[in-house]
């Protein structure tokens, strides 16, 4: 029964998984603009349905039934690849996120974390496209910005991974959650988390770092020639990138799966998921209240930041951690 | 409130009495006696070097308007000697003397053209386009003379008296066919000439097009940013008119090299009504409902510059309580307008209007203060010639209170705690869009961006009008003149306006709000006004410039009357127009992000702009 394992059972777990962030991503845009509403004193959606609960469903309705549009001036065959392209890799990365114990989402791949860094890698080629192929000042800016903070702000990035990698020793995420880990390591973890967080939000092209479509000067940015489910596409592709990435983070900085103090995880391990989701939930109220209260730097200054003052940082992260494993695990 | 200002006699041959004729001989050729402004006429040639002297020598270094009035239909033509079609009208100030105008009268012919003042005063660059668009007066000299507020393609001048706008029915409102029974039929079937649209000769508009040299932007340099070996190419990237960020209907034209901008050149009048022209025809008081739409998040402040040339032209006092009311409502404008400002400078910045919600909640207070005086929250409507509509209603001024000593100061400084300190806003406002205060008076900027930049220049201090020199209040200034400055001087102007408030809610005395309702003179508008009684009232045959410090700038209004119950000549000086001069300049060398907030710290409102 080998192919029963290697091939139905992971294409039904990504079936499932691909259902649930569809439904997770939708009603993440309820949840966004309620929270936004709140941050802003209104109400927010509340017609469609008991405290608009339906509105998600209603904005898919309309982007699926509104006129594709392809405009003359464009690239057809990119501009048409750009939002798949943009999508694939925010699923994908969930390919390797544990799930429960002993219950990775679709493969417990000894290299978790390079699965990572290179779908992450993959992630900008769909804005640089869209741009590109727009044929349009404004998505040929939103293109430019993206791909180089995109990258810039990678190289920070995978150094902190590289050091969370250094303290536990093994490239395998499942193995990250389960291995116990001492106070100080915990500690040291979580100094470097609003760090993190900060290249997350850059890499998942969120405000205060959204200049690839920054609305007050770009109008919208590299998707500016993008409507009804093309747009929808790319507006999937961010949303559902924010739930991987808080899935990440929920792995990488706070046990994942797991309760704190191994509470009842032996006990339920079906919990498991839920108990990520509470975490998702959790750090992707962070997003959204950033992105509620703060204004937006610009493109030189985010620019600046990561090359003066995240790099070096990071890089000295990395060699006080390797220090710290070599003297002290 | 002056007397009154008589249409001059005649001009006399160069004079060794008048004005000016030591220094710049026989520039000024005539002089208007009867006048409390210096009003001299002006030979056109001897034009440049008598403004040259003004600003250089005599200080007078603010050119507030240029506006022109076409006198081929005035009635008192022959009385006033007037033999030249148009009068183009300048009215500079000195800020650092404060006080009244000197005022300048250049009368050419049709054929003739006006020396352009560009080049003494850059600041009159929009408005001789303005002028060249809707009077077709040549400016000799002027840099950019394209049309500003009109399309490219519009045949005619609208201003002149002889042009006809489309649906054209009759000069002066109330229209006959209207009035007084109030039926009418659709005017353009019984028109001969149809809809009255004209096009130039041999116009067709599938060939058409734009007729355009931008000349800024075209002729930017485009190898400005070469590195080294590189050769970069700059693009011309087009923000607006249709653009989330522009405020309205309005359009930057960039010339960019990666992000930086090279050229910049502002293109408006999407929103042009020509509200001059409409203005002509309405009798005296629908004009006042009228400025409510100029700009429309202040209304009561342009209620109010219209009500004081008005006043200036009629010569009526305006009693006691009426002049504190109109300060009331004068400074809580001025609050709505910094607040709102503010968050959408923020806005502007990115932060996804939260600011600009926050700041703006006490907005809708002050909007129900104003709807239970007026009926209205936005157009309000509440001034009249000689007072105020109606009086406050009981309980206002508690209320009134309420909001000025607890409401409004908590607000301003929840606003302050939330956002000067905040690392992203002072990133991104210091030291941007700088422009010096020189700059900025030779461009005609005025309001609140000149006092960011360090000139104390307030026409509430300078030349006092209502009651503002009986308050205790401070002219803020900040000497950084970026954004940052921008947004921080609308906050403190807004502290300033409270100031103002509590004294007047304090000190507002018992009586009357509007002259004509006082006992003796219970006959309404006609008796103290002249004419026929009611609101239908005829000033003397005059002109008058009344400005005031609207939260925008200096917002002026200059009428011409020739004794008829409709204006002859109604001119806005818009700050939001004006102002916009200094965007270009200010943009230059910063990068295309910084051009929106830049634009938004001017804070424009296009009913303004585009009139």
């Amino acid at each position: 029964m080998d192919w029963l394992n290697l091939l139905v059972i992971p294409i039904i777990r990504s079936v499932v998984i691909i259902v649930v962030l569809l439904t997770g991503f939708a009603y993440l845009t309820w949840y966004e603009r309620k929270l936004l509403a709140r941050f802003h004193v209104r109400y927010g959606p509340n017609r469609a349905g008991p405290k608009g609960l339906l509105q998600p469903i209603a904005d898919a309705v309309k982007a699926v039934f509104k006129e594709e549009i392809i405009p003359g001036h464009v690239d057809k065959v990119v501009y048409l690849l750009a939002p798949a392209l943009a999508l694939a890799p925010a699923l994908l990365i969930w390919a390797v996120i544990p799930l429960g114990k002993d219950f990775p989402a679709v493969a417990d791949v000894p290299i978790g974390f390079l699965w990572i860094l290179a779908i992450a890698g993959v992630e900008s080629y769909g804005v640089i496209l869209a741009g590109w192929s727009s044929n349009n000042n404004y998505s040929l800016l939103g293109a430019l910005r993206s791909s180089a903070q995109m990258i810039s702000y990678e190289i920070p990035l995978g150094l902190f991974l590289v050091s969370i990698l250094l303290l536990a020793g093994d490239f395998s995420l499942v193995n990250l959650v389960e291995a116990p880990r001492a106070w100080w390591e915990w500690l040291w973890l979580w100094i470097m988390f609003p760090l993190f967080f900060i290249c997350i939000l850059a890499e998942t092209n969120r405000s205060p770092f959204d200049l690839p479509e920054t609305e007050n000067e770009l109008v919208a940015g590299f998707q500016t020639e993008y409507g009804g489910i093309k747009f929808a596409l790319f507006f999937m592709a961010e949303y559902i990138s924010m739930i991987t990435t808080s899935a990440i983070m929920a792995t990488l900085f706070f046990g994942g799966y797991a309760l704190p103090f191994g509470i009842g995880s032996d006990i339920l391990p079906i919990l498991g998921p839920f108990i990520l989701a509470g975490k998702v939930i959790v750090l992707l109220f962070l997003f959204i209240w950033v992105r509620a209260s703060l204004g937006r730097p610009r493109y030189d200054q985010l620019m600046g930041f990561a090359w003066r003052t995240l790099l070096p940082i990071s890089l000295g992260y990395m060699i006080i951690t390797a220090l710290l494993t070599v003297f002290f695990k | 409130m002056s007397e009154a200002t008589a249409v001059a006699t005649a001009p006399v041959a160069t004079d060794p009495s008048l004005p000016f004729s030591q220094e710049v001989p026989g520039a000024v050729i005539g002089e208007w006696a009867a006048d409390s402004d210096k009003a001299l006429f002006v030979a056109p040639d001897k034009l440049l070097p008598l403004l040259t002297h003004l600003r250089d020598r005599e200080g007078y270094d603010f050119l507030s308007s240029v506006t022109c009035v076409d006198y081929s239909a005035y009635k008192g033509k022959a009385r006033a000697g007037i033999s030249e079609r148009f009068d183009v009208v300048y009215h500079i100030y000195s800020t650092r003397q404060g006080g009244g105008p000197v005022r300048l009268h250049v009368r050419v012919p049709e054929s003739e053209t006006v020396p352009s003042a560009t080049s003494v005063y850059p600041g009159a660059n929009l408005q001789e386009r303005e002028v060249w668009d809707l009077y077709g007066v040549k400016f000799e000299g002027h840099p950019n003379l394209r049309r500003v507020l009109t399309w490219e393609g519009f045949h005619g001048h609208p201003l002149r008296k002889d042009w006809k706008e489309a649906y054209f029915e009759e000069e002066a409102k109330p229209f006959k066919s209207r009035h007084p029974e109030g039926g009418y039929k659709w005017h353009e079937d019984k028109l001969p000439w149809g809809d009255n649209n004209t096009y130039p000769q041999n116009w067709d508009p599938d060939s058409w097009s734009e007729p355009v040299t931008y000349v800024p932007v075209s002729q930017a340099p485009s190898d400005h940013h070469a590195y080294g070996e590189l050769d970069t190419q700059s693009i011309v990237v087009n923000l607006g008119p249709h653009h989330p960020s522009t405020h309205g209907v309005f359009r930057m034209l960039t010339r960019i090299e990666g992000e930086t901008i090279l050229a910049l050149e502002p293109e408006m009048g999407y929103l042009h009504r020509n509200h001059e022209k409409i203005g002509e025809r309405n009798a005296w008081l629908m004009n006042m409902p009228f400025t409510d739409r100029l700009d429309y998040i202040n209304s009561m402040s342009n209620n109010l510059g219209y009500a004081l040339a008005v006043e200036k032209l009629l010569g009526i006092e305006v009693p006691e309580r009426a002049q504190y009311i109109r300060v009331i409502m004068a400074e809580l404008t001025r609050v709505i307008n910094h607040t709102w400002s503010i968050g959408f400078i923020l806005n502007d910045l990115g932060a996804l209007q939260t600011p600009a919600l926050y700041a703006i909640e006490e907005r809708e207070m002050i909007l129900d203060l104003f709807e239970e005086i007026s009926g209205a929250r936005l157009m309000c409507n509440y001034m009249r010639f000689g007072g105020v509509v109606r009086d406050l209603t009981p309980g206002w001024e508690e209320r009134a209170k309420y909001l000025v000593h607890d409401r409004l100061p908590r607000a301003l400084d929840q606003l302050d705690d939330l956002l000067s300190g905040n690392e992203i806003v002072k990133a991104r406002g210091r030291g941007v869009g700088y422009l010096s205060a020189q700059d900025l008076i030779a461009l005609s900027v005025s309001g609140p961006m000149i006092r960011a930049a360090g000139l104390a220049y307030d026409i509430r201090k300078a030349e006092p009008y209502c009651i503002y020199d009986r308050f205790d209040f401070d002219i803020p200034t900040l000497p950084e003149s970026d954004i940052y400055a921008r947004y921080y001087i609308r906050l403190l102007e807004a502290r300033e306006s409270i100031k103002i408030l509590k004294q007047a809610l304090r000190d507002i005395p018992p009586g009357e709000v509007n002259a004509y309702a006082s006992a003796t003179l219970n006959q309404g508008f006609g008796t103290i006004m002249g004419g026929k009684g009611g609101y239908n009232f005829r000033p003397k045959e005059g002109e008058a410039y009344a400005r005031i410090e609207a939260p925008k700038g200096e917002l002026g209004y200059y009428v011409v009357s020739d004794n008829k119950a409709n204006a002859y000549r109604y001119h806005v000086r818009s700050p939001s127009y004006i102002n916009l001069n200094a965007l270009g300049p200010m943009s230059v060398g910063y990068k295309v992000a910084d051009a929106v907030v830049i634009l938004g710290a001017i804070d424009i409102v296009l009913g303004e702009v585009d009139r």
